[in-house]
């Protein structure tokens, strides 16, 4: 299989061009983006579980 | 230091931001602009009013104002400018007149709540962060998770969401980038809070310091292309 390689300034113009294409970003944001998104979804859910808790008074709130 | 310089140094950082932001609001309009405009000029009163605690100590007036655009209203109104920027007009107008309604009856409690200033040492952690314990009047501090909450799912979830869809289609890289800035830059002050309850020195001004540059840096990522951004297109030649 013949693979190649080609970097276009933008994207859009080429889109339809090539039936088999794969967009791809470079390889170190193709891990860190998922990996991120991911991280920052678990985070929020964990700030909302715990805003909601303490608007329910499941526990007291310290702060603010 | 810490209780002077860095709020001191968040509030100007933010004012510089919401100069940025009306600016391209006054160039290319855009409710969300504007939204997101007053959210930071919020962020900046909340900044400098610590910075007025940390330099010159208790005032009410000073107090009251933290409290109302630091502690209630900021990440609400950051979070409606990105509701502007993602839904449909008619929801995105009619949650703003709901967040403009309950941003001025906070503003009547707060400004109507006892206070005792004494409370202050007692609630912070390094004998110089303005705590909310100081407000002594009940339905004021309730206030505060339901508006931060609506900014977090707002703002933290439509820069995820936005994130998202550059990634999946992968195009537009500096947004994707700039999206994710965003989103950490806005979860960061609620991280402050959090560590700063722990009693570790600083933490709270530290997350709002580290957020606000987070903000700023992926707004101007979101909004300036990279040179010569491209993504590589993998062409697969059939067998």
């Amino acid at each position: 299989m013949e693979i190649t390689i080609l970097v276009t300034k933008n994207i859009t113009k080429h889109e339809g061009q090539q039936a088999n294409s794969r967009r791809k970003y470079p390889e170190i944001y193709e891990k860190m983006v998922p990996l991120a998104l991911g991280l920052i979804t678990l985070v929020v859910a964990a700030l909302i579980i715990i805003t909601v808790g303490i608007a329910l008074g499941l526990w007291a709130n310290p702060g603010h | 230091m810490i209780d002077k310089f860095i709020p001191l140094i968040s509030g100007i950082i933010s004012l510089i931001f919401a100069f940025f932001v009306l600016a391209r609001y006054i160039k290319r309009k855009g409710t969300y602009l504007l939204i997101w405009g007053i959210g930071t000029v919020f962020y900046g009163i909340g900044g400098l009013c610590e910075a007025y605690y940390g330099f010159f100590g208790w005032n009410p007036l000073v107090f009251r104002l933290w409290y109302l655009f630091g502690a209630i209203l900021v990440a609400a109104w950051l979070g409606q400018g990105t509701v502007f920027l993602l839904a449909r007009r008619k929801w995105a107008v009619a949650l703003l007149v709901l967040l403009i309604l309950g941003s001025l009856y906070g503003a009547f409690k707060v400004f109507n709540a006892n206070l005792d200033p004494s409370k202050v040492v007692v609630a912070t952690h390094t004998g110089s962060e303005l705590s909310g314990k100081v407000i002594t009047s009940p339905g004021v501090r309730i206030l505060t998770p339901f508006f931060n909450l609506y900014g977090t799912v707002t703002m933290v979830g439509g820069a995820i969401y936005s994130a998202f869809i550059f990634w999946r289609k992968r195009v537009l890289l500096h947004r994707t980038i700039g999206n994710i800035l965003i989103a950490v830059g806005a979860i960061l002050p609620a991280f402050g809070g959090f560590f700063s309850r722990l009693q570790i020195p600083g933490a709270l001004y530290f997350g709002e310091f580290l957020g606000i540059l987070l903000l700023f840096t992926g707004f101007l990522r979101a909004t300036t292309p990279m040179k010569n951004e491209a993504t590589a297109v993998v062409v697969a030649a059939a067998d």
